[in-house]
């Protein structure tokens, strides 16, 4: 066979059905070997679009991405993706046609250095010169992209390559990466213990490595079992259980007062597979500065990086959580800690006619089928969608966290949609960053998705607006859309319905409009543009200095 | 972090694949990382399996940092810190 038909061949291999992609030149031998596979190819309308929604389906089913793009051009309209999914550590593989050998190093048409360009914005990156390695690499790129903390491999293969003839060998039965041996954490184990039990104000840090990790459900019974109070980051929430009464939400810069209140007096921070990032902590050096650490993760980079754990253990969060599971006895801090939840708890009687969105995404997030995917962009709907829905896991919350990339969330519900046809894909965007990628309005047009669009339209670049309006004197430079598009007519002309709104009693009976409808629908959303994201922390400030709707500082 | 603000040099012993890519990876890393570059000396080891480097850097913040990434590259098969060099403080 020739190594393109290789490359299909080790798709099927490694149980991939289904690819994300845009043929070219340099790729024209993969595309070849793809027609007529069983390998199903989604043609996207952009680069960045196949590698968002190849995100969009790993996040949503656990299972590696695949995108594919030609060489230049298509190469570099990939790397946006790639750089998020480096930073949110989602696999992903990347296959790019390249020029071919003979010419390469050359300025030949479309070529750049893809190897070079990758550098920064994958976990590693493979150029294949010899087809005899390309099964070899492919298999390895799987293994790498899964494996350890997870990331985007790149695999550049020049024409010749996919061209030149090969045998096909089966795999052999592959290492599995061995488990967490409990007894070479023993000393740690006990030392985190004893930490848990001297402990009186504890406090579990939830990210993303833990559903990564598969461990939610002995993250779930640790806090059942210790009675520990637990906030999560962006990308973890849906983590706990939401019967959990000690559960804060999410914290950081957007976070619940009660998160923040709460993590900063804590004298013991438990932080399982996240990074202390700095949406999250704020003021580094403020941040539970009374608090002891002890930190699980899965990458030992993380370790020490920016806090400095009075214990660390490196290893697999599911072995490991069991194994440090002790009851505690915090019934003061408990609580402290659900009072602090009663008293900031969300506020939806907003005055006047006019759709508000924390509540119309609650109403949402009660009205949605159980189970549905929500994906959203980056900004102030973002925020809301984190701070006012409720997921039962992380793998139905997509969002751009660590990129914070506009332009992610039409692709992504794509992708997720694909992985998961049985479940409800919706997607809740903004005006600016819908604008992003809405040619991928192409895609659910052609594969006849049924992907549920709201648009949260505040005629405004709106995250970017508010910092105006707070931090530079309200001089709204370049954030002004209210020369939007009309919505509505431009989904129709991809065939997709639509209906827009603007007062709060239309609210239900759009939402359930949208649900019964059986194709892609798009509900437009009319909101104030002056309505702002509460609470925020400043820059610089530490997270128990909120600012909240009316700015004013919080004690 | 929050060690003494003062630069120190480091020396690693690195053991690479060998393929200049590899070098790419460390420098961009190092670079990346805040770790100013003092030296840098490459062999190809001599069955060519592999490139020996000596890869000296200069910096603020605790070495470990640095040795902790360049550990995660695919391309780095070993990696050894030899004793910070007393003496070799710099502003
Ligand atoms: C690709 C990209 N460019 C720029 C930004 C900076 N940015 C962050 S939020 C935002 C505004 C987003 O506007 P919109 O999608 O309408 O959301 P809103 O904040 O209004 O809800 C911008 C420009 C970004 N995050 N990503
Ligand atoms: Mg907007």
């Amino acid at each position: 066979m020739t190594g393109a038909e290789l490359v299909v061949k080790l798709l099927t291999e490694h149980g991939v059905h289904s690819v994300f992609g845009y043929p070219g030149g340099a790729i024209m031998p993969i595309y070849d070997a793809l027609y007529q596979s069983p390998v199903k190819h989604y043609l996207c309308r952009h680069e960045q679009g196949g590698g968002f929604s190849a995100i969009g389906y790993a996040r949503a089913s656990g299972q590696t991405g695949v995108c594919l793009a030609t060489s230049g051009p298509g190469a570099t309209n990939l790397i946006t993706a790639l750089a998020d999914a480096l930073l949110d550590s989602i696999p992903v593989v990347a296959i790019t046609g390249q020029v071919s050998q003979a010419v390469a190093g050359t300025d030949a048409f479309q070529e750049v250095d893809v190897l070079g360009m990758s550098l920064t914005c994958t976990k590693h990156s493979f150029y294949v010169s010899d087809v005899a390695d390309l099964a070899d690499t492919l298999r390895e790129a799987f293994s790498l992209a899964q494996s350890g903390r997870p990331g985007p491999v790149l695999v550049d293969i020049p024409k010749d390559v996919q061209l030149a003839q090969v045998d096909y060998q089966p795999l052999h039965l592959t290492a599995t990466s061995p488990a967490t041996e409990l007894s070479q954490f023993a000393e740690q184990i006990a030392a985190a213990r004893a930490l848990l039990q001297q402990a009186q104000k504890p406090m579990a840090y939830i990210g993303g490595g833990v559903h990564m990790a598969d461990a939610l459900p002995e993250l779930n019974a640790f806090l059942t079992a210790t009675g520990m109070p637990s906030v999560t980051t962006l990308k973890a929430m849906g983590s706990v259980e939401k019967s959990n009464p000690l559960y804060l939400g999410m914290l950081g810069m957007h976070g619940t007062q009660a998160a923040n209140l709460a993590v900063q007096q804590t004298d013991l921070l438990l932080c399982l597979g996240a990074r202390f990032d700095d949406r999250v902590t704020g003021n580094l050096k403020k941040f539970a500065s009374e608090a002891k650490v002890i930190h699980i993760d899965i990458d030992p980079a993380e370790i020490n990086k920016l806090r400095f754990a009075d214990v660390a253990m490196l290893g697999d969060l599911k072995a490991l959580l069991p194994a440090m599971t002790a009851a505690g006895n915090y019934a003061d801090w408990q609580a402290h800690c659900g009072a602090l939840k009663q008293q900031h708890g969300w506020r939806y009687d907003h005055p006047g006619e006019r759709i508000y969105a924390p509540l119309l995404l609650k109403q949402l997030s009660e009205r949605m089928p159980d189970n549905s995917v929500v994906s959203c962009d980056v900004g102030q709907h973002q925020m809301w969608v984190a701070q006012h829905m409720r997921f039962n896991s992380p793998r139905n919350h997509l969002s751009s966290g660590g990129l914070g990339t506009m332009g992610f969330g039409l692709p992504a519900a794509i992708g997720a949609k694909i992985s998961r046809p049985q479940d409800t894909s919706v997607l809740v965007t903004g005006d600016g960053s819908f604008m992003m990628n809405v040619q991928e309005l192409a895609t659910i047009k052609r594969f006849r998705l049924p992907v549920k669009i709201i648009v949260i339209d505040n005629q405004r670049l709106g995250m970017v607006k508010q910092w105006q309006q707070l931090f530079f004197a309200g001089r709204y430079s370049e954030t002004d859309l209210s020369d939007n598009p009309d919505f509505v007519s431009l989904a129709a002309a991809f065939a997709i319905p639509g209906h827009s709104i603007s007062h709060k009693d239309e609210v239900e009976s759009a939402l359930d409009a949208m649900f019964s409808w059986p194709g892609p629908y798009l509900l437009h959303v009319r909101i104030d543009e002056t309505d702002n994201v509460w609470p925020l922390v400043p820059p610089g400030a530490a997270n128990q200095d909120m600012m909240t709707d009316l700015p004013q500082w919080e004690e | 972090m929050s060690n003494a603000a003062q630069s120190q040099q480091h020396t690693l012993t690195i053991h690479t694949r060998h393929e200049a890519v590899a070098i790419e990876r460390l420098l961009q890393v190092t670079r990346y990382r805040g770790f100013t570059l003092a030296g840098l000396e490459l062999k190809p080891l001599a069955d060519l399996s592999g490139l020996l480097i000596t890869l000296s850097v200069v910096s603020d913040k605790p070495v470990s940092l640095l040795v902790n990434q360049l550990n995660k590259l695919y391309d780095v098969l070993d990696l050894e810190l030899h004793q910070a060099e007393a003496g070799a403080l710099r502003a």
